[in-house]
């Protein structure tokens, strides 16, 4: 069927063509966006929120705000990071939705285990074992390591985002990193 | 603090000033984001910020593989997760402007949107072997009629498809459709093939 041979084609073309035709109104174009993404932003917003109830919601109004806001994409080449912005806004605009204000001097209590003992045992290798030290980081902290190295922001849009002042993220970065750094060299 | 590990991680692993010649963790996280220039001599000649500097590093590219092997292996994405997207969208959000059909006649009032002249010039590729048109754009004031317009076309080929007469045989049948479907004045048509793909 030709639809199947077009499917095919933009499955394998780069994003500056998958992402052009969308923002042009190609449904089909934008579809593949939809299949080439989710995991990815589903994947960021878990991190974010370190609970899975929301992230499906959290995604899809990423991709109708996406499907809207098309004409402030300027360069389709860069329509991944550009997605991610906007999954990662409403992220945190669920976040703020759900918690007034930020705690930024929460004690660093490790937030409540959600991991197996032995899955902890089995995460020897160094992705597994940040994944779990992640899961363990208080709130604000994880808030904030993931906006700097998941989503790539400055200080000073991380604390525009979180509503803090950029030395409280200073801060707060600092003892993301030690606490994570531990965690991981413990389970070495 | 962390009362359920035997011993005070931080101390052991020596992540505090007295094990950092008296910097901190937050100072060579601001070390490493200036690419370590200029070179403070005093941050390099110290085994334990050099430990440190490595961990942090270490930890850096994790953050980027976490995700990446997260996504990869996640399950294919499910079709009904796509179509929950798609229902959920408007179909003419990309309509963009308005261009009319010259007229003679005050009365007739005709026009066609961007996005349906975009459609247009999408429906090329159909008479292109290989060819995946991507972003179209008209440049110029389609809103006036008779104004000179430029399109300018994204295209992706296959490989090893020959370039040039792809690109020619879609201008053609481009210019083709846009006369006989539009009033547009096309003054030239830009084709720019961005995108050489494998298999279909």
């Amino acid at each position: 069927m030709a639809a199947d041979r077009w499917g095919e084609a933009l499955e394998h073309a780069g994003d500056r063509i998958v992402a052009g035709r969308a923002m042009d109104g190609d449904v089909a174009a934008f579809a593949v966006l939809v299949r080439r993404y989710t995991p990815i932003m589903r994947a960021y917003t878990q991190r974010m929120l370190n609970a899975s109830a929301e992230v499906d919601d959290i995604v899809q109004d990423a991709f109708v705000t996406a499907w809207q806001r098309f004409g402030e994409l300027e360069d389709p080449a860069k329509v991944k990071s550009w997605l991610m912005r906007i999954v990662s806004r409403k992220a945190v605009d669920r976040l703020r939705l759900t918690r007034p204000a930020l705690d930024v001097d929460e004690l660093d209590r490790p937030a409540p285990p959600q991991t197996r003992p032995d899955a902890v045992v089995e995460a020897r290798a160094g992705v597994a074992a940040l994944g779990a030290a992640l899961r363990e980081l208080p709130e604000a902290q994880r808030e904030c390591w993931v906006l700097r190295e998941l989503g790539g922001y400055s200080y000073e849009e991380i604390a525009e985002e979180l509503g803090i002042p950029v030395s409280t993220v200073r801060g707060l970065l600092s003892r993301a990193r030690r606490f994570l750094i531990t965690r991981m060299e413990a389970w070495r | 603090m962390t009362d359920h590990h035997e011993d005070d991680p931080l101390r052991r692993l020596g992540l505090e000033p007295a094990d950092l010649d008296g910097h901190t963790i937050e100072e060579l996280g601001d070390y490493l984001d200036a690419g370590r220039t200029p070179r403070i001599p005093a941050i390099e000649e110290s085994p334990g910020c050099q430990l440190a500097l490595d961990a942090l590093e270490r930890l850096r590219g994790l953050g980027t593989a976490l995700m990446d092997e997260e996504a990869a292996s996640a399950p294919p994405v499910d079709e009904r997760w796509v179509a929950r997207i798609l229902s959920g969208i408007a179909m003419d959000a990309q309509a963009g402007r308005r261009i009319p059909f010259a007229s003679d006649d005050p009365d007739v009032d005709l026009a066609i949107t961007e996005g349906a002249v975009r459609g247009l010039v999408r429906a090329a590729e159909e008479a292109v072997p290989g060819v995946l048109v991507g972003r179209c754009r008209l440049d110029g004031d389609v809103t006036e009629p008779g104004a000179p317009v430029r399109v300018a076309i994204d295209v992706s080929v296959r490989l090893g498809d020959p370039l040039r007469r792809v690109a020619d045989r879609l201008r053609a049948e481009v210019e083709d459709r846009l006369r006989r479907h539009t009033d547009l004045r096309v003054a030239a048509i830009d084709v720019a093939i961005t995108d050489v793909r494998e298999g279909a």
